[in-house]
């Protein structure tokens, strides 16, 4: 199963570009979508699960055109939307189980095994009778993903899934979705790097509309080997610092600053080469030392 | 300082909401609008303060239900956008916050509501604005409308939904808020005014003032007084304003009491309203390991078809079913009407105030109203389905679920379906509600024979598909719009559309949707022929609802792309094959369907609108108006045979009329027309005549005859008439011919012989819009002329060979000769012993037939099998009448009496020579016959054969002012004597209570004087009180005496005609000098009596008796027919009655004539025993508007 991602551009009318000419090619698998907030991630998540519309492109899973052919993508699709709210009068198995007929299991039977299971893995078996109105912010969103996991979908768009969880559910979630990616499509849209870095077999860093990056992370890391050089310095000399270097990163460590700056030569000055992880990644294709970033146009 | 600015952003915030301007754009329109629309007349000028007021007042109730998301979103719009953590976390306090959100919402509306006077006002000043003369400008009229109605109206019902709003953290509960004021109060009200009879009551709980201010004081006005007048702030009104703003402000108190500036920990909207349970749940879960395991989904079948799209139907249905249900509006207020229904069902089960025997179809009457009608309290129902769709449609998206439930494997019309077949169960509910209601209201009353079939069809037949067309109708606007609340504002302007379509000059039904020609259920008919029509207009509407279906899902909004450019494309998208075959057979439908219909009404019938009906009125006027004077000969004796086919709706009819010259002159040509416009044909004369001509369109024919007819010749006319009910017209079919349940006079199928003065448009409004010349709607008394003329024209006898089908009765006026059958049809052959007057019935139906006799009068009575729970009380009254009139005004000139039971809806009877027809439910009256109680179908009968002698076929009075008096007005005063006779005063006074109690009913002061009575109010209630008062003052074997006289002097059809001088002239002959005065002002003036007993005591003398005083305070006031009022001078002869303890009025302790005069008085009077009140004028005699304080 393959989803490609061809050309899709889209300008929203307020003039905001929001994606901008973004082909990607997506495998069985988990997939990280990485970028900061703003970056156009939801778009092209929303844009993928059929709530909107390109302005050019084509995508396809398969044979599916989905675009044009949105009832056939809906009937493989998983969907958890970065924000949604939930009916505060319902009962969380009630809703599921509502959501599990839209979804097709028609089959009663089957049906409640389904919500059971689903209900169980999201750990949200012994509330199932109380009203949703009462769960926290990580009981909300792990029943968005057992509504998102209804009926095994072959498509799973996850966006920014990990925000309201708490480190356990994170992982457990985590671990739910790269168990499901080995026979369907997962895209994780995400800010978070080490939600990438720990499970996806690719990723892609997309900012401001465009894919700065695709790539696996673990070869995008190696290929940082010998790049990276550290730095600790006071907060005043700092200005100097990013004059004479290509800074990626500097962050505050008590009083102090760790600055990260990409060179392909030993920059000298007292910097040491530290090991790339994918931090670093992230950080020198936003800085646009490396990956595919191209001139805005001028309009 | 910090209430300033949140009231400043508030009203910012709303001033920028296009729904805010709509609503502003919608109330000028209103107003400018009706400003153009309504005519007035009778002197009183368009800007009066009348129409100030009543638009006004009738534009806050618009505004009521179109604005109330205004305060709702100053409410709770926080909470709803989940803001609230953002606000309830700054240091601002509650009364900050509260207070200005409030008062930005009340300034908006207050604002708002403003535009009422000042589109009033455009209405009159705004350039281009075509009016007549205008009073001159008084900004009070407008200033006082505005901060005495207006005003606190804004603030009453901005506080009832601020605090909905608030307390349930919903913006659209102000909605509820608005719909409540709207409704209940008024319904209350209005309730508990008919309940305790007193108006004043109205005034005092009426909130929004449709009933507190427009009916009931306004309606009282005098032109004088609507031209000048302004609304002040006094009497009942004053409590009313402090009542509801002392309620708002307990509201608002209450609001700011409960509210807090916590998360919302439940979502339960009651719990807000009570002290808080611990509702807050343990949600918390052990955090579990973190596993590594692998995770194992049950591999389930998903499938997608037809199959799994109805099931899928099946569950947005119950889901959305349940959502409304459990709202707490979502079956507590259809319930609480069904229950009040109940609860009051001996109310409400009666007919002039007298029990009726509920039977299903009386209930369901009483249940059913047709969607679009406002004046009933189910209106409810279509309001609520206004919100509910709203809520159902936005419903995933305010839950913030829309981009999950949008992503789903779920067409769009499923969602649709589902949304729609939710709401569908619930109108299934409501329906059941209704019917346990009226089961209810009929077990209350003690009858146990509910007919649930008759439940069923008019419950879940005909309402529920009324309601879900329009359920579907507000659902695809939803869709369409994608505003909520302008959705809201939409729904409600096509729903006034629905409910008042005259005012946007759209007349046709096909026109109006969701529109049917009405149907109709009684025990003898059935559904008849109104099923067919109501059917076939439904199925045109049905297939506009499958093209409106079509509409919304092409309109359906999914995901996140709203634009209206995206919409337009995805709509050409969306046109798949099946969206195509199913628009095509929409649309197919709809042409067959509508073609059909169209068929019906307006090339097998004529369509016309009001104004085309007025126009051939007037064309009438203008182009035969010149033969009123012609002399025509006189109809003497009719000759028909009829024959009714009920099945198929269709009579043929050959008549004869024999015509006599009665003028002096020779006449020398016929005119002969129909009133109703059905065609008559084959006319041929016993004499050689010729066609002049033939008008088709306003039906009017003129013969000239070769030998003009001498006076005294006669002449016979035949004519054919074949009336054949085809299909069904703009207004259903004519209820004429039917099985069981045939009637129709001969106004309605016969031709007429001369120019039919009544066929004459009245209203001299529209009189002079058709440019005819201006006459009063009654010509006068003084008019000489006018006097030769009579109320009605003809004075023929009448014989009928009736045929009819097998199993059917019929009834024509006269004796029955012969009745036979021939193949399987059932003949009957009348004959009347003496002329009739000029207007007959003929009936049909599967009557029981019960025979009696009184003397040598065979008494006849024809009725429905069932209803027979009268026919013993309608004997003894006819029996009673028969003998008294006879005795006291002269013999009864016919040897039979019909009594018949009209098919159709009708409570009262009506009477022609020698028949007496009654309405379905009259049968049903059930009235309490005991002494205490009131016969009032007794009387009714007694009334109707009292027209023997004072009816057109008897007394024919010239056709000018009063004619009214001498036909109502004596028939009145006659069956009261006998009602009287027959159960004694007590039954009798109830009488003159019902006379007088509409008199309490709010109306106008002013009126005509009896002599020159010109409305009904006057003949039948005004003529009766004042014969009564003149019977107990001269007594009546005077009374009766002088009315013996007018019979025997005024024979039918003779010049000069009487009129009620000859009445007054008779009854000055018996009455006293000293009594000329009372003849006067019963008669002469329009007079009223303000009659108070102010003290009343009672001393016990030393001889034992008891000494009574008695401060009185008396004034009189006489009335014009402007409203001017004058106060004369009184010396008037008034009983003074005083009573024991526990006695009733007919048994006075004392009941003697005193002499009252103007202003106070003190009277003093001995007594045996001792008393315990009295005072003046204690049997109601006069005329006095209060006449609860006439005795202490």
């Amino acid at each position: 199963m393959t989803l490609q991602i061809t050309n899709i551009t889209k300008r929203y009318p307020n003039g905001v570009q929001a994606l901008r000419d973004v082909t990607l090619t997506i495998p069985n698998g988990m997939y990280g979508l990485l970028g900061p907030n703003g970056a156009g991630k939801s778009t092209l998540m929303r844009t993928l699960a059929t709530l909107q519309e390109p302005d050019m492109g084509s995508i396809y899973l398969d044979g599916i055109d989905v675009l044009n052919q949105k009832e056939e993508v809906r009937q493989t699709l998983g969907y958890l939307p970065q924000e949604f709210g939930i009916y505060p009068k319902a009962r969380a198995e009630d809703l599921l189980d509502y959501f599990a007929v839209l979804k097709g299991i028609t089959n009663r039977a089957s049906r409640r095994e389904v919500v059971e299971a689903l209900l169980k893995q999201t750990n949200l078996w012994d509330v199932r009778r109380q009203k949703l109105g009462g769960f926290s912010g990580g009981m909300k969103q792990r029943f968005g993903v057992a509504v998102a996991l209804l009926g095994n979908p072959k498509l799973m768009i996850v966006d920014e899934p990990t925000a309201g969880l708490d480190p356990a559910e994170r992982v457990r979630f985590l671990n739910l979705l790269s168990e499901l990616g080995e026979n369907s499509v997962v895209i994780l849209s995400t800010h978070i790097v080490e939600d990438v870095s720990e499970l996806c077999t690719r990723m892609a860093i997309i900012n401001k509309g465009q894919i700065l990056q695709e790539a696996e992370p673990l070869k995008a890391v190696a290929g940082l080997q010998g790049r990276i050089w550290r730095r600790i310095v006071e907060k005043r000399v700092l200005p100097q610092l990013e004059q004479d270097h290509k800074v990626i990163s500097t962050k505050l460590l008590s009083g102090r600053t760790v600055v990260h700056v990409y060179s392909e030569v030993d920059p000298g000055n007292g910097f040491e080469e530290v090991a790339p992880d994918l931090e670093d990644v992230y950080f020198t294709t936003m800085a646009g030392h490396i990956g595919n970033i191209k001139p805005e146009v001028a309009l | 300082m910090k209430l300033w600015n949140i009231f400043r952003y508030e009203f910012a915030y709303q001033a920028g909401r296009i729904s805010t301007w709509l609503c502003l754009a919608v109330l000028l329109a209103f107003t400018i609008g009706m400003g153009q629309l309504i005519s007035t007349n009778d002197g009183v000028y368009p800007n009066n303060t009348l129409h100030i007021t009543a638009m006004t007042v009738i534009g806050g109730l618009i505004w009521l239900l179109m604005g109330a998301s205004i305060c709702g979103e100053a409410a709770a719009r926080d909470v709803q956008m989940r803001m609230h953590p953002l606000i309830y976390t700054t240091p601002v306090s509650k009364l900050n916050y509260l207070g200005g959100r409030f008062l930005a919402a009340f300034g908006v509306n207050a604002l708002l509501v403003l535009a009422l006077p000042v589109g009033l006002l455009l209405s009159f000043y705004l350039p281009g604005m075509e009016q007549d003369a205008l009073l001159p400008f008084r900004p009070w009229a407008y200033l006082s409308v505005f901060l005495i109605i207006a005003l606190p109206n804004a603030f009453v019902a901005t506080a009832l939904q601020f605090t909905f709003a608030v307390l349930s953290r919903q913006v659209m509960v102000s909605y509820m808020a608005s719909l409540l004021l709207a409704i209940f109060p008024q319904l209350i009200a209005v309730s508990a005014a008919n309940l305790f009879g007193n108006w004043d009551l109205v005034k005092l709980l009426d909130p929004v003032g449709v009933a507190g201010i427009v009916v009931n004081e306004l309606g009282t006005w005098t032109p004088t007084e609507k031209n000048t007048r302004l609304i002040t702030l006094e009497g009942m009104f004053l409590w009313n304003r402090v009542l509801w703003v002392s309620v708002a402000i307990g509201l608002l108190w209450l609001t700011y009491l409960r509210f807090s500036f916590t998360n919302p920990l439940t979502s339960s909207w009651w719990s807000r309203f009570k002290r808080r349970s611990n509702v807050q749940t343990n949600t918390y879960v052990q955090n579990p390991l973190v596993r590594q395991t692998a995770i194992t989904f049950p591999q389930v079948e998903r499938s997608f078809g037809f199959a799994t799209w109805f099931q899928q139907v099946l569950t947005i249905a119950w889901a959305s079913f349940k959502k409304i249900a459990r709202h707490p509006a979502g079956l507590t207020l259809v319930g609480a009407i069904a229950l009040a229904s109940v609860a009051f069902s001996d109310q409400i089960m009666t007919q002039f105030g007298i029990p009726l025997l509920p039977t299903t179809q009386q209930v369901v009457d009483y249940l059913t109203a047709p969607v679009s009608n406002v004046g009933t309290a189910w209106v409810v129902i279509p309001l609520l389905i206004m919100y509910f769709v709203g809520e159902l449609i936005w419903h995933e998206r305010e839950g913030g679920l829309s981009d999950v439930a949008d992503a789903a494997p779920v067409p769009e019309w499923v969602l649709l379906t589902g949304k729609l077949l939710g709401l569908g169960l619930i109108l299934v509910v409501w329906m059941a509600l209704l019917l346990a209601g009226g089961i209810g209201m009929q077990l209350v009353l003690g009858y146990d024979k509910p007919e649930i079939g008759l439940y069923v069809q008019t419950l879940f037949g005909i309402q529920l598909a009324d309601y879900l067309l329009f359920a579907l109708l507000a659902l695809v606007i939803h869709v369409v719009i994608n505003q909520k609340y302008i959705g809201y504002l939409v729904v409600l302007f096509v729903f006034s559309f629905m409910a008042f379509p005259s005012y946007f000059r759209v007349e046709h039904t096909m026109l109006v949707f969701g529109a049917d020609p009405g149907w109709w259920y009684t025990d003898m008919r059935g559904f008849g022929p109104s099923l067919g029509p109501w059917l076939w207009f439904k199925l045109y509407w049905a297939a506009w609802a499958l093209l409106l279906a079509v509409g919304a899902r092409l309109f359906w909004v999914r995901g996140r792309e709203q634009s209206l450019k995206y919409r337009i494309w995805l709509v050409q998208r969306r046109f798949t094959r099946s969206t195509t075959w199913v628009a095509m057979l929409g649309a197919g439908l709809l042409l067959t369907l509508g073609s059909f219909v169209f068929y019906n009404t307006n090339v097998l019938n004529d369509y016309l609108t009001v104004s085309d009906i007025m126009e051939r009125k007037a064309a009438y006027e203008l182009r035969y108006g010149q033969y009123r004077n012609t002399l025509q000969p006189q109809l003497t004796a009719t000759k028909l045979h009829v024959e009714l086919y009920p099945e198929q709706q269709e009579a043929r009819i050959q008549g004869t009329y024999t015509l006599v010259n009665k003028e002096t002159e020779p006449i020398d040509s016929i005119h002969v027309g129909s009133v109703s416009g059905i065609e008559f044909h084959g006319v041929v004369f016993n004499r050689p005549a010729a066609a002049v001509l033939i008008d088709k369109v306003l039906n009017h024919h003129i013969y000239a005859l070769k030998q003009p007819l001498q006076p005294g010749d006669s002449l016979q006319l035949n004519f054919v008439v074949h009336y054949n009910q085809h299909g069904f017209s703009n207004s259903g079919t004519n209820a004429l011919v039917m099985e069981n349940g045939t009637n129709f006079t001969n106004y309605d199928l016969l031709p007429t012989i001369g120019y039919q003065h009544h066929r004459e448009i009245d209203d001299a409004v529209l009189r002079k819009r058709h440019k005819l010349a201006a006459r009063p709607a009654l010509p006068s008394l003084c008019d000489r002329e006018a006097r030769k003329k009579p109320f009605s024209s003809a004075q023929t006898t009448l014989e009928t060979i009736v045929g009819t089908a097998k199993n059917e009765v019929a009834v024509a006026p006269g004796a029955l000769q012969q009745t036979w059958t021939k193949g399987d049809r059932h003949y009957f052959h009348y004959k009347t012993s003496a002329s009739i007057g000029s207007e007959y019935t003929i009936l049909s139906g599967s009557y029981a037939v019960q025979e009696s006799k009184w003397k040598d009068v065979a008494i006849t009575i024809y009725y429905h099998p069932e209803h027979n729970l009268n026919i013993a009380r309608m004997l003894e009254s006819v029996k009673s009448s028969l003998a008294y009139y006879s005795e006291q005004f002269g013999p009864y000139p016919y040897g039979n009496m019909n009594l018949v039971e009209r098919a159709g809806p009708g409570g009262g009877a009506t009477a022609d020579a020698g028949i007496i027809y009654y309405g379905e439910q009259y049968a049903l009256m059930n009235p309490d016959d005991s002494p205490d109680g009131f016969d009032l179908p007794y009387y009714i009968l007694a009334h109707e054969v009292g027209h023997q002698w004072w009816g057109v076929a008897r007394l024919t009075p010239a056709y000018v002012e009063g004619a009214g008096v001498l036909i109502e007005g004596l028939a009145v005063y006659s069956g009261m004597q006998v009602l009287e006779k027959g159960y004694g005063d007590n039954h009798l006074g109830k009488y003159v209570n019902y006379l007088h109690s509409t008199y309490e009913m709010p109306r106008s002061l002013a009126s005509a004087s009896l002599l020159r009575a010109n409305e009904a109010f006057l003949y039948y209630r005004k003529g009766g009180l004042a014969m009564h008062a003149l019977s107990k003052y001269i007594g009546k074997e005077k009374v009766n005496d002088a009315l013996r006289r007018l019979l025997q002097k005024r024979t039918s059809g003779e010049l000069p005609l009487p009129t009620t001088l000859d009445l007054y002239q008779q009854i000055q002959n018996v009455t006293p000098d000293s009594l000329n005065y009372l003849l006067h002002d019963l008669f002469k003036e329009n007079t009223y009596w303000r009659l108070k007993t102010e003290q009343f005591t009672a001393a016990q003398t030393k001889a034992g008796s008891w000494l009574v005083t008695m401060q009185v305070q008396a004034q009189k006031v006489i009335v014009d027919s402007t409203g001017q009022e004058k106060e004369v001078p009184m010396n008037d002869w008034l009983e003074v009655g005083i009573y024991e303890e526990g006695k009733e009025l007919n048994k006075p302790l004392y009941l003697k004539m005193h002499r009252i005069h103007s202003g106070k008085q003190t009277i003093t009077v001995r007594v045996p025993r001792k008393p315990d009140r009295g005072g003046v004028d204690p049997n109601h005699l006069m005329i006095d508007l209060r006449r609860d304080d006439n005795m202490n």
